[in-house]
């Protein structure tokens, strides 16, 4: 068996190689698109193809790439719809026990329970600055809630009234941010008889329509929010980081309380 | 000295990583236990990840592919010259934004199927595919 897989890893080397999608050592020089994306993200001199924003990324992902991500974004509503399937008669009844760890671990569950989600809403606001975005931020605060459902109980997020249908609103409200984000340039567009994409970011000189990606703001000076990029990273960190722990939330929940709220008897 | 060096670090990585690839699928083919299996396809796909990430390397290029120095208040026009000096240092982006989206979906993956392993062992008390295929046909 062995042997087997040693000649499966030298094969899948040679084809690896042999297709020019490694190279050893690395080759040097950008691909074509690569250079292109990274050329022409920022370039204030030539407008017609930038996102206004620094951060080439999210720039791909949000802007030239953006309905792949919505759509990715959808699978993913979609799988924490699936796993509601199985809790879809659950009530909380009664005060929901569950003492978590011991009293040290309880103490610093609780102090870096605070310092957990600031970073998370840090990385998702500068997703267009720095490395990070929505979905980054979002894990990270995912993070937090499993951090409290091990070291305080189940029943700490639930009696806060971390409930299923309030997650699961504000999973879906990110979502409806997302979308008609996506479709209001087209819907300004159709309105005004121009040109227009869905999830358009910049003015384009044969799509006149833009978010633009100035804000002068009084107090601040003006402020580089790179047009439809930052409201979409806020609008999937709250739908991520609700999603996430939503989806730890139900697989904490005793077995019993499981079986009763259906999935399995029925 | 220094080209064998790494010509020998990134070959043992990259031969690391597909290994690990392989042995991962092994383990999946013969594991019987249902969480071990998805324990061995999240290893999977996050070497398939990092695979993905270590193709977007360059020669003498490892800066993050962010323009440097910009802040919510400072954001200066950026001339020609430096997009262009800040492109040829700057590692391969389209490899991180498709691993991105890769996790993002391996995610997906991983919680559904999470939830169907809990939904049988409530059903049928195993996870021992073995068990589950003849508790499922009644034979137990």
């Amino acid at each position: 068996m062995g042997v087997l897989s040693a000649l499966i890893v030298v094969v899948l080397m040679y084809m690896l190689i042999g297709s020019h999608v490694v190279a050893i050592p690395p080759i040097q020089g950008q691909r074509w698109l690569s250079w292109k994306f990274l050329t022409s993200t920022y370039n204030w001199q030539d407008k017609t193809l930038w996102a206004g924003s620094p951060e080439v990324v999210t720039s791909v992902l949000w802007d030239y790439r953006g309905i792949d991500t919505v759509y990715e974004t959808s699978v993913f509503f979609l799988a924490i719809i699936g796993g509601l399937m199985l809790v879809r008669d659950y009530k909380p009844r009664g005060k929901p026990t569950g003492k978590g760890m011991s009293l040290i671990s309880r103490t610093i569950v609780k102090i870096v329970l605070v310092a957990v989600p600031v970073v998370a809403a840090s990385i998702a606001l500068h997703g267009h600055l720095t490395p990070g975005g929505g979905f980054q931020g979002g894990s990270v605060f995912a993070v937090s809630s499993l951090l409290a459902i091990i070291g305080l109980g189940t029943g700490f997020l639930l009696g806060r009234g971390w409930s299923k249908s309030r997650l699961l609103g504000f999973r879906t409200l990110g979502l409806i941010i997302i979308s008609s984000i996506a479709l209001a340039i087209p819907f300004v567009g159709l309105l005004n008889g121009l040109h227009a994409y869905i999830i358009q970011n910049q003015w384009k000189p044969w799509a006149p329509v833009g978010f633009g990606y100035l804000a002068d703001i009084p107090g601040l000076g003006s402020i580089l929010y790179s047009g439809t990029l930052v409201f979409l990273n806020i609008a999937e960190f709250l739908a991520v980081s609700a999603g996430l722990s939503l989806a730890f939330i139900i697989m904490s929940l005793p077995r019993e309380e499981l079986k009763r709220s259906g999935g399995v008897e029925k | 000295m220094n080209d064998v060096l790494s010509m020998f670090i990134w070959g043992y990585i990259f031969t690391l990583t597909v290994a690990i690839i392989v042995v991962t699928v092994y383990g999946m083919a013969t594991r019987p236990n249902l969480v071990k299996k998805l324990i061995l396809l999240s290893i999977m796909s996050d070497t398939a990840s990092l695979l993905a990430v270590l193709i977007g390397m360059r020669k003498g290029m490892v800066k993050p592919p962010v323009f440097p120095g910009v802040t919510y208040t400072e954001h200066n026009p950026v001339s020609e010259k430096a997009l262009e000096s800040f492109a040829a240092t700057a590692v391969d982006p389209i490899p991180q934004v498709l691993v991105v989206t890769a996790i993002v979906i391996g995610l997906a993956v991983l919680v559904f199927l999470g939830y169907v392993v809990l939904l049988l062992y409530q059903k049928y008390g195993t996870l021992d595919v073995r068990l589950l295929e003849k508790k499922m046909r009644g034979e137990i």
